[in-house]
C-alpha cells in the first residue's frame, strides 16, 4: 500500500514541473512587455533596456526558466508588475482566505450531497423519484457561478438578510495570525469578527458548494441501492434490526467509499470553481488576485496563482488517492 | 416507428428548450425591435416596463448604459450557441482522435496522451482557460479556441478506457486476423461503439461551453466589448443590481435554460442509447 502510494506521489514531481515549464513558455509568448509596463510611461528607450536586463528579460529564454524555477522552490515568486509588492506575501494573504472559502463550500457539498443522497435513495420505486432525479439534473445545470449571483439577489437583495461583499463588515479590521480569519477571530479572542466573517461566508460557501452537491446525491444512492444487493443487508433484516439502523449503520459504511472518491474529485475541481464565486462576491482570495492580474498582464502574479492552483489540486486528489486507500481494505495489494 | 430515444420525456423537453434558443437566436433583429448597442443615456437603468418608472418601449429596462436588456438578452443568445455549435464539436474531434489512437494503438503513444491529460487535469479549467484568453485575447473565436484546448480532455479521457474495452473484443480482432487495416478497423470496427457514449458527451460539453462563455465574458476576458453576450451582461447587472435586477436576472434565466436543454437531452439520450444501462434494465 505505501508502495503504490509512493508511485502516486512521484508521478507528481514530474507533472508540476512540465506544468510550470507550459506557464512559463506560454506566458513568455504574449505580446506584452513586463519591462516597458513596470516603468512609467515617460520611461526611455534605454531605461526600458536597463530594466529588462534588470529582470533578465535580454537572457536566453532556457536561462530564464531556470533561474525562475529556482527562485520560485526557494519561495521568491518575484515582484508584481503592477502592484510593486513582492507575490509571495500576496499568496500569503489570499491563499488561506481561498482554502477557507473551499473547504467551507465542500462541508456544504458534503452535507447536501449526503443527505440528498440519502433522500433520492429514499424516494427509489416511489411516485417522488421521478420528480427527486429531475430536479437534480436541473440543479447541474447551475454552475457555480450561476448561484452566486442567485443567492446574491434572494438573500442579499431580495430578503436582505445576508452580506454579499467581502469577507468582513465595513469598520473591522482583519486580525492577522495565520491568514484564517475564523481562526484568527478565536485566537485573539473576538466574537463579533467571528460572526461577521461568518456571516460574509455563508453566501459565497454555499453557491459554491450547492453547484458541487448533485453528482455526490446521485453516486451515494447509486452505490447504496448496489449495497442493497448484498447478503449482509438481508442477514441484518433477518436479526431484526431496524430499517433506519441498517441504512445509517450498515449500508452508509460501504457504500460511502465511492462517494468520498468522487467528493476528493470534486474537491478539486470545486478549488478552482471558487475563483469565479469570489469575483462575484468581491471576497479578497487568489481568485480575485488572478483575475485582476489577468486583466492587468501581470505575469509574475498570474505564473504564480496558476502554479499554486495546480500544487493545490494535485494535493487534494493525491491525499484523496491516499485516503480511499487506506479506507478500502480492498485496493491494500 | 418513433425511435426510443425520441420518446425520452428528457430528450423532449430539452429538444423544445433549445429550439426555442435556436430561434429567439436566428430571429433576434426581427423580435428585438431595436439594436442591441444602441446608448441612450438619457435612458439608464431602467426598470422592466410592467414596475413603476418603467418605459413601454424597454419591456426588460436598460442597462447602466441605457441600452435595451431584451434586445442584448436576445442578440447574447447568438454569441451563446455559436461557440456551443463550434467549441463542443471542435474539443470532441481532438479529444476522439487522440483517445482512438491512444487506446488502439497503446505503447508510448498511449503513454504520451495519458500524461498531457495528468498535466491538463491538474490546472483547473477556469484558471487554464484564463490563461490562455491572456494569450490569444479577446474575441468569439478565441474563446472557442481556448474552450477546445481546455475540454478535449474531457473527450479523451472517458473514450480513452472505452477504447480499451472495446479493442479487445472478439470482433475487432477478428476484424485483423481478416486482413483490415488498422485505419479500416478504427473507424469501422471501433469507432461505431463509441458513438452512443460520445453524443452523450457532446450534448454536455455543449452546455459547458455556454457556460464558459458567460465565465469569461462575465470577467472580461471572452467576447470582444462591442459584441453582445450574457456575461457581459451579468456582470453589468452585478454592479448594479438594487436599481435593475433585470438587468442580472434575465442573462442568468437565459444560460440556466439553455444549460438545463443540453443537460436534459444529453441526460436522456445517455439513458436511451447506452446499450448497457438498456441490458440492465431487462
Amino acid at each position: 500500500m505505501v508502495l503504490s502510494f509512493a508511485r502516486r506521489l512521484a508521478a507528481v514531481g514530474p507533472i508540476l514541473l512540465v506544468v510550470s515549464l507550459l506557464l512559463f513558455v506560454a506566458l513568455r509568448l504574449l505580446p506584452v512587455d513586463p519591462a516597458a509596463m513596470s516603468m512609467p510611461p515617460t520611461a526611455t528607450k534605454v531605461e526600458i533596456e536597463a530594466a529588462r536586463s534588470a529582470m533578465g528579460l535580454d537572457r536566453p529564454l532556457v536561462e530564464q526558466y531556470a533561474i525562475w524555477l529556482g527562485q520560485t522552490l526557494h519561495g521568491d515568486f518575484g515582484t508584481s508588475i503592477h502592484m510593486r509588492r513582492p507575490v509571495g506575501g500576496l499568496l500569503l494573504e489570499t491563499l488561506p482566505a481561498t482554502i477557507e472559502l473551499s473547504v467551507a463550500a465542500m462541508i456544504v457539498a458534503g452535507l447536501l450531497g449526503i443527505g440528498g443522497g440519502l433522500a433520492l435513495f429514499a424516494l427509489r420505486n416511489r411516485r417522488g423519484e421521478a420528480v427527486a432525479e429531475l430536479t437534480t439534473t436541473l440543479m447541474m445545470s447551475i454552475p457555480e457561478f450561476l448561484w452566486a449571483l442567485l443567492f446574491i439577489f434572494l438573500f442579499g437583495v431580495l430578503l436582505s438578510a445576508l452580506p454579499f461583499t467581502g469577507r468582513l463588515d465595513p469598520g473591522m479590521t482583519r486580525p492577522v495570525v495565520s491568514g484564517f480569519l475564523l481562526l484568527d477571530a478565536l485566537l485573539v479572542g473576538r466574537p463579533d469578527i467571528y460572526a461577521s466573517a461568518l456571516r460574509h461566508l455563508l453566501l459565497p460557501a454555499a453557491a459554491l458548494g450547492i453547484a458541487f452537491a448533485p453528482p455526490v446525491m446521485r453516486v451515494l444512492r447509486t452505490s447504496l441501492v448496489d449495497v442493497y444487493q448484498e447478503d449482509y443487508i438481508r442477514q441484518a433484516r433477518l436479526r431484526g434490526v431496524g430499517e433506519a439502523r441498517i441504512l445509517l449503520a450498515h449500508a452508509l459504511k460501504n457504500a460511502i467509499l465511492p462517494t468520498l472518491t468522487l467528493m476528493g474529485v470534486q474537491f478539486g475541481f470545486l478549488f478552482g470553481g471558487s475563483l469565479l464565486v469570489e469575483v462575484i462576491y468581491a471576497y479578497p482570495g487568489m481568485g480575485n488576485l488572478m483575475v485582476d492580474a489577468v486583466r492587468n498582464a501581470d505575469l509574475p502574479i498570474i505564473q504564480a496563482v496558476a502554479l499554486t492552483y495546480c500544487v493545490v489540486v494535485l494535493a487534494i486528489t493525491s491525499a484523496v488517492d491516499a485516503l480511499v486507500l487506506l479506507l478500502n481494505p480492498r485496493l491494500r495489494a | 416507428m418513433i425511435p426510443r430515444w425520441a420518446r425520452d420525456g428528457r430528450v423532449l423537453v430539452g429538444l423544445v428548450l433549445l429550439s426555442a434558443v435556436l430561434v429567439v437566436a436566428l430571429l433576434a433583429p426581427w423580435l428585438a425591435g431595436m439594436a442591441p448597442d444602441d446608448q441612450d443615456l438619457l435612458a439608464t437603468l431602467l426598470p422592466a416596463s410592467w414596475q413603476d418608472g418603467g418605459d413601454a418601449a424597454h419591456w426588460l429596462g436598460t442597462d447602466s448604459l441605457g441600452r435595451d436588456v431584451f434586445a442584448r438578452l436576445l442578440y447574447g443568445a447568438r454569441v451563446a450557441l455559436t461557440v456551443a455549435a463550434i467549441a463542443a464539436p471542435g474539443a470532441m474531434v481532438a479529444g476522439t482522435v487522440a483517445a482512438l489512437l491512444a487506446g488502439y494503438l497503446g505503447g508510448w503513444f498511449d503513454w504520451l496522451v495519458g500524461r498531457a491529460v495528468d498535466v491538463w487535469m491538474s490546472f483547473p479549467p477556469v484558471i487554464l482557460s484564463l490563461i490562455l484568453m491572456v494569450g490569444l485575447g479577446t474575441g468569439t473565436r478565441n474563446v472557442i479556441f481556448a474552450i477546445m484546448l481546455v475540454d478535449w480532455t474531457r473527450f479523451c479521457r472517458v473514450l480513452r478506457a472505452e477504447v480499451l474495452v472495446v479493442a479487445r473484443r472478439d470482433y475487432v480482432t477478428a476484424a485483423g486476423l481478416v486482413g483490415f487495416g488498422h485505419v479500416r478497423i478504427l473507424l469501422r470496427e471501433v469507432f461505431p461503439a463509441i458513438v452512443p457514449l460520445l453524443i452523450t458527451l457532446l450534448t454536455l460539453e455543449m452546455g459547458i461551453a455556454v457556460v464558459v462563455e458567460a465565465i469569461l465574458s462575465f470577467v472580461g476576458l471572452g467576447v470582444k466589448a462591442d459584441e453582445v453576450a450574457w456575461g457581459q451582461m451579468i456582470a453589468d447587472g452585478r454592479s448594479t443590481i438594487y436599481q435593475a435586477p433585470f438587468n442580472l436576472l434575465a442573462p442568468v434565466v437565459a444560460i440556466f435554460l439553455t444549460v438545463a436543454g443540453f443537460n436534459l437531452l444529453g441526460d436522456g439520450l445517455r439513458r436511451s442509447l447506452d446499450v448497457r444501462l438498456l441490458e440492465g434494465r431487462g
